[in-house]
């Protein structure tokens, strides 16, 4: 029996674990908080602009599960908004019970209020874990999804303090990244002024504090742009978000509420009284971070260096996947990094080749393409989406970015690799 | 659980946290207050770096040379009893808050004569808080606790409070019904009373091995046989308390959880050595014993060395004892 154990539950480790139960391997998934889904019970957005086709090469490829169910419990689908075209909300309130039954009922022992604390190594390979309560987590193959939020500390000194977000640090104790306590040294992501981090770029406002009408108007239309009074309109906010696909003058000149659930605001932060000022938000309180109107949580300050297969540098039993596996922003980043790595776990412990993804896949180009950009000082500043900026202009030139599931099927046909992570390994 | 709890600053969540340590980036908690760049800590329920974002709107560590950095106390002491020869139970009034927040065992002060310099100060030992008055048992020994009786002087300054009296704290503060095996001899003594009470008030049953010690003589006995403990006296730690102690472990049925001493160093290396001789492995508490000047982390004549190499500052770092490399 071979035994992977994943370490944090948000989409990268659910897809992790998925992979590896698909490919034969007996799963352990391990979250600190009571919650699965991480940074994912916040966000809602997918299917928008090139992470379209990242979702249709992983259905292609076996490791559809996750995206059905998201497309099961979308609250909008088609939708266009300033930047985005054909995009899905799932509803963050719902989809958390829903992936958990999923993962339980691939034989995957979910085990949340579990926080990592330590990593036990021997030479170059992971003997064992500890957690918080001492007690010990064995494994063959271990894969890190520990994602790069907060904590605390370091949400206070590169940002305006914790102010609190979805992770609950202080309740469930901080983020611990495995790959850190097993002695590699992380990258760590800038700002575009260079400072260490970058702040979440979105804040979420109770829906119930809308005025009725524009509640009413944001159910049906699944989003609202509304222009910016004159005194609100500034820029400088801009540069600290964690998503550029964002950071475009639309953004700037209004605000754009998306029903996800909650009403997603695209700023990372926004202060309270001011957020009152526009027409139909009098009311308005945020809902994740409780304190949007001051800050919002920071991120990428600890990512680790690996290779194409998402194997750990220097650690010869350690994945890594999501966040964690580079900077890159978004649910499906997280679900088709995860997968890769979660089926690279199990052949480790085989001692097959790794899969590597080839570049005529967007999965397989945007994982190279990250890792080539975190060599140098400027690719550091940026962040890397199938959604935008940079990564989805590059789609777009290369002609990775199609909307059309047939062409997607098609190009993974091409490769060989349909159905692969439907395939029992062992 | 209460392995992690064992390696912190005993006062992170108290008021003397954050200290003068994570100004100069020698925390010995948070990483970003040791100078690292990101978050790495051993989670103990408050983030250090934040305490120090609000507190620094107190102006409480000043750059003041004369500015108390604890409590103080200019004060008289009365001598209640003579225990032996040298030694005192002394009674000192002091400020409310200070005896307040030295009613918890381990905790310790600093005292010296108020005419003397700085370096006077020396540590001891809480044995008993009422009310505002606090009782101390003082071993008129070396040139700085003899200095407080010459002339016969009654004036005292007192600074406090300080938490790091004995090691393995959170033991005595999380076991509860359990069986425990208290040994105390000579100076030791003081500090016991405080930890038998702490350990009676949450069902435990204890059994105490007393021994006079260097000091001569046994002067807790009574109070612990009042407070329902059950008492076995030896004239000698050594060949018959420890006698006594081998007899214990290896009757399985009067086998405790958790061995408490309060004593000497050799007092605690001698039970470390009959637990491997029994082949038992009991978590212990002992007092702490180390030599200290500053008491905030600074002076590092507290220093000890783990038998992982790290250096501990014991006048603020929780430690296992039994860890220490015997000097
Ligand atoms: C406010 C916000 C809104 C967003 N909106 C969107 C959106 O609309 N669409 C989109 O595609 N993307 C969005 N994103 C980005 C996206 O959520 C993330 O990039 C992606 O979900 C990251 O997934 P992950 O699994 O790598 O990390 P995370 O989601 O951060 O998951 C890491 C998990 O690991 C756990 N963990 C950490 N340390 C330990 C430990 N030591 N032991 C056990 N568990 C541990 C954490 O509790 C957490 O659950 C948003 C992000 C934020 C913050
Ligand atoms: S007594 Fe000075 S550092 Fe401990």
């Amino acid at each position: 029996m071979i035994n992977v154990v994943v370490v944090g539950g948000g989409w990268a480790g659910c897809a992790a674990a998925l992979a590896a139960a698909k490919a034969g391997a007996q799963v352990v998934l391990l979250e600190r908080t009571d919650l699965l889904l991480g940074t994912g019970l916040v966000g809602g957005i997918f299917r928008n602009n090139g992470r379209f086709t990242a979702a249709e090469e992983a259905i292609a490829m076996g490791g559809g599960d996750l995206f059905v169910a998201m497309d099961a419990n979308s609250r909008h689908r088609g939708i266009h908004f300033p930047g985005h075209s054909h995009a899905s909300f799932y509803d963050v309130t719902t989809m958390e019970p829903l992936v958990k039954k999923i993962l339980q009922n691939y034989g995957i022992d979910v085990r949340s209020r579990t926080r990592v604390a330590n990593v036990v190594k021997y030479r170059k390979k992971i003997q064992y874990l500890v957690n918080d309560n001492d007690e010990i987590i064995q494994g063959d193959a271990f894969v890190d999804t520990t994602g790069t939020s907060g904590p605390m500390g370091n949400c206070l000194k590169y940002g305006n303090g914790c102010a609190m977000c979805i992770l609950r640090c202080p309740t469930f104790g901080p983020r611990v990244s495995i790959t850190a306590k097993a002695d590699v040294k992380e990258i760590i992501g800038k700002k575009a002024d260079g400072s260490y981090g970058a702040m979440s770029g979105s804040c979420k406002i109770n829906k119930d504090s809308l005025r009725p009408e524009l509640k009413d108007q944001l159910e049906k239309e699944g989003m609202v742009v509304i222009p910016l009074p004159e005194n609100l309109k500034k820029t400088g906010m801009l540069g600290k978000k964690a998503c550029s696909q964002y950071a475009i003058a639309d953004y700037a000149e209004n605000i754009v509420l998306i029903d996800t659930g909650h009403a997603k605001l695209m700023t990372p932060f926004f202060p309270l009284d001011a957020l009152r000022t526009i027409p139909g938000l009098e009311r308005a309180r945020y809902e994740d971070p409780y304190s949007g109107g001051v800050g919002n949580s920071i991120r990428y300050l600890g990512m680790a260096p690996c290779s194409h297969s998402l194997k750990v540098d220097g650690v010869d039993n350690l994945f890594c996947a999501g966040e964690k596996a580079g900077i890159m922003v978004g649910h499906t980043e997280a679900v088709v990094t995860g997968l890769l790595a979660g089926h690279n776990a199990v052949r480790c412990c085989l001692d097959m080749q790794y899969l590597e993804l080839p570049s005529e896949l967007a999965a397989g180009d945007f994982i190279a393409f990250i890792h080539e950009q975190m060599t140098t000082e400027e690719g550091l500043r940026l962040r890397y989406t199938f959604s935008g900026s940079v990564y989805f202009e590059r789609m777009k030139k290369l002609e990775l970015y199609s909307s059309q599931r047939g062409e997607v099927n098609d190009r993974v046909t091409k490769t060989n690799l349909t159905d692969i992570y439907n395939t029992c390994l062992v | 659980m209460l392995n992690k709890l064992l390696m912190s600053c005993i006062d992170i969540n108290s008021p003397y946290c954050p200290c003068l340590l994570s100004q100069t980036n020698h925390c010995t908690f948070c990483s970003h207050l040791k100078g690292e760049l990101v978050c790495d800590c051993n989670w103990s329920g408050v983030c250090i770096l934040y305490e120090k974002q609000w507190q620094q709107k107190k102006p409480r560590w000043t750059n003041d040379a004369d500015s108390p950095v604890r409590l103080e106390s200019d004060t008289e002491f009365i001598i209640k009893q003579k225990i032996a020869e040298h030694t005192y139970l002394l009674e000192i009034e002091v400020l409310p808050a200070l005896a307040q927040s030295l009613a918890k065992c381990g905790s310790f002060i600093f005292m010296r004569r108020p005419s003397d310099q700085q370096f006077y100060h020396f540590p001891v030992g809480v044995m008993k808080v009422d009310g505002n008055n606090i009782q101390v048992v003082i071993e008129g020994a070396g040139p700085k606790s003899s200095r407080l009786f010459t002339d016969g002087n009654r004036q005292v300054l007192v600074r406090g409070p300080y938490f790091n009296g004995i090691f393995g704290q959170p033991w005595i503060d999380n076991v509860d019904n359990g069986k425990i095996l208290l040994i105390a001899g000579g100076m030791g003594q003081p500090p016991a009373v405080p930890i038998a009470r702490k350990l009676l008030t949450n069902g435990n049953s204890v059994k105490a091995i007393l021994a006079p010690g260097k000091i001569g003589t046994v002067f807790i006995a009574a109070e612990l046989a009042v407070l329902g403990i059950q008492v076995q006296e030896v004239t000698s730690m050594r060949q018959f308390g420890m006698h006594a102690l081998a007899e214990i472990l290896a009757d399985p049925e009067a086998c405790p959880e958790l061995i408490v001493s309060a004593g000497p160093d050799s007092q605690h290396y001698g039970i470390i050595a009959a637990m491997q001789a029994a082949g038992v492995n009991l978590p212990m508490a002992a007092t702490n014993n180390t030599t200290m000047c500053c008491g905030e982390g600074i002076c590092g004549s507290c220093e000890r060395l783990t038998r992982n190499n790290s250096r501990v500052r014991t006048c603020k770092v929780q430690a296992d004892f039994s860890q220490f490399i015997q000097e």
